[in-house]
């Protein structure tokens, strides 16, 4: 046994001796949004992972239950959210075993991603990813987000990568307090469908978390509906022949 | 011209489906150092790791030899604890740990492996272990210099439950293209079919592919004759 779990622990078989190593993200997922809404917390991200500009694999799920309160959601390298969920694992697992009755929320959980992202930022090894990390203990929703350099914050809604510049203006002027779920949903859609307009990562087949106090649903990945009948896209170069 | 002959052996285009009772894997057999056609028919992409599981390599030669020898042994030793051949899951993942925890070496280059296999649990599974470490549960998956070419080909040829002879042809027809369109792909294609019945190993031959750099359709066309007219061109008369 010890043969085995020594290879297996010293999988780094390569060692360069460098000191700096920063690492390049080669199979990356796009925005993930989260807001509050009045049961709970509602998560939404597409199910893309590009390769640079390919946008090839389209089945990647970037959002997970944690234990019994949380929600994570991972933009940027899928391999490192698949190594977090990894030791979040762990994590869960050690709390269980003391079988004490109480269960890691949302902000222990966030509390840990923070220390884990900073701590590798610190290693000039980062985890290539913008978490966002939603839940709901003895009534107390939260909603938090950890960036790959450990810059972490709490909100009512947030929203990674490309979400920051187009979905937070919408959510600034249009959530508000105890939203229901439909009013959320809908909401949440008019982001993601103008993430799909402007943001060239961005694939038609969304998935739509939630997790509440009774638990966590995630939805089939299904498509929106978009807009196209302007009039000027029928002949875009009436007015100006040659151009485009 | 720099013919990057000291680039590492590269490898060309590997595919792997599932179908209703297990997989089919499929590489070319093309190696390349740089510009240069090291070997075009004897190098075998896809290499046993346990009983009922494989793995397809594409990228550097030497470091993926290393990485399948490295597993296999790590899954010898379980295979003897456990008393029963590892599962594609728990291959598949020591395969990502690898790739992963290595990911920023410099020789490591362009890496993507495709494990699939046989086990009793969960039938035929094909996994893509990505650039990077990233490892991905499909029904279908690609990867090499000349999977870009045949991506959009597979999408639309691959279907749910489809017999062995079928993927089994599926697969010649994606490596062939891939071939055509890729510098890197080239000679043979290589299959290995694994079922519960056992694994089964194909060779086709380049001269046996379908000719698919000719772009002309299998169609009857006419034969039209032309008749050539000579012209005798003779010296100008002074």
């Amino acid at each position: 046994m010890e043969l085995q779990t020594l290879a297996m622990k010293d999988a780094t078989i390569v060692d360069d001796g460098t000191t700096e190593r920063t690492s390049y993200p080669y199979v990356t997922g796009t925005s993930v949004i989260g807001m509050k809404y009045k049961e709970g917390v509602i998560m939404a991200a597409d199910t893309g992972g590009s390769y640079g500009s390919t946008l090839r694999y389209k089945s990647v799920e970037r959002i997970k239950p944690i234990g019994k309160h949380s929600l994570l959601g991972a933009s940027g390298e899928i391999s490192d959210f698949q190594e977090i969920l990894r030791y979040l694992d762990e994590l869960i697992l050690y709390d269980n075993m003391w079988d004490d009755g109480n269960s890691l929320g949302p902000k222990e959980v966030h509390n840990y991603l923070t220390r884990v992202m900073y701590n590798r930022r610190n290693k000039f090894d980062p985890l290539w990813n913008s978490l966002v990390l939603g839940g709901v203990k003895n009534g107390q929703k939260y909603l938090g987000m950890v960036s790959m350099n450990g810059t972490h914050f709490e909100d009512n809604h947030v929203a990674t990568g490309f979400g920051n510049h187009l979905a937070r203006p919408i959510l600034r002027a249009e959530w508000h307090e105890d939203l229901s779920f439909e009013e959320a949903v809908k909401l949440m859609e008019k982001c993601l469908l103008v993430l799909l307009y402007r943001d060239r990562s961005a694939i038609n087949k969304f998935q739509v978390a939630k997790i509440t106090e009774e638990g966590v649903t995630i939805s089939q990945p299904y498509a929106l509906k978009t807009y196209w009948g302007f009039s000027a896209f029928q002949n875009p170069s009436k007015g100006a022949v040659g151009s485009w | 011209m720099d013919l990057h002959l000291n680039a590492p052996y590269c490898m060309g285009t590997i595919v792997g489906v599932t179908y209703d009772d297990g997989v089919v894997l499929g590489a070319d057999s093309r190696m390349t150092i740089g510009m240069l056609v090291a070997n075009d028919s004897v190098s075998d992409k896809i290499t046993q790791l346990t009983d009922k599981v494989y793995i397809c390599r594409s990228g550097p030669a030497a470091v993926l030899e290393f990485v399948s020898d490295y597993v296999r042994n790590i899954l010898d030793q379980q295979t003897i604890q456990f008393g029963q051949p590892a599962t594609v899951k728990a291959t598949a993942n020591l395969v990502r740990l690898f790739s992963y925890k290595n990911t920023n070496a410099i020789q490591m280059g362009q890496m993507g492996m495709i494990v699939g296999g046989w086990d009793k649990y969960e039938g035929g599974q094909i996994f893509a272990v990505a650039q990077g470490g990233t490892i991905l549960k499909l029904p279908y998956a690609i990867d090499g210099s000349g999977s870009s070419g045949i991506e959009g080909f597979l999408d639309r040829a691959w279907k749910e439950g489809m017999s062995k002879d079928k993927a089994e042809k599926l697969v010649v027809k994606a490596v062939s293209l891939a071939i055509a369109s890729d510098a890197a792909s080239g000679g043979a294609v290589r299959t290995v079919t694994i079922n519960s019945d056992g694994v089964r190993k194909n060779c086709y031959p380049p001269d046996s592919l379908p000719l698919c750099d000719d772009k002309r359709r299998r169609t009857k066309t006419k034969k039209t004759t032309t008749t050539r007219t000579e012209r005798r061109i003779d010296a100008p008369k002074p």
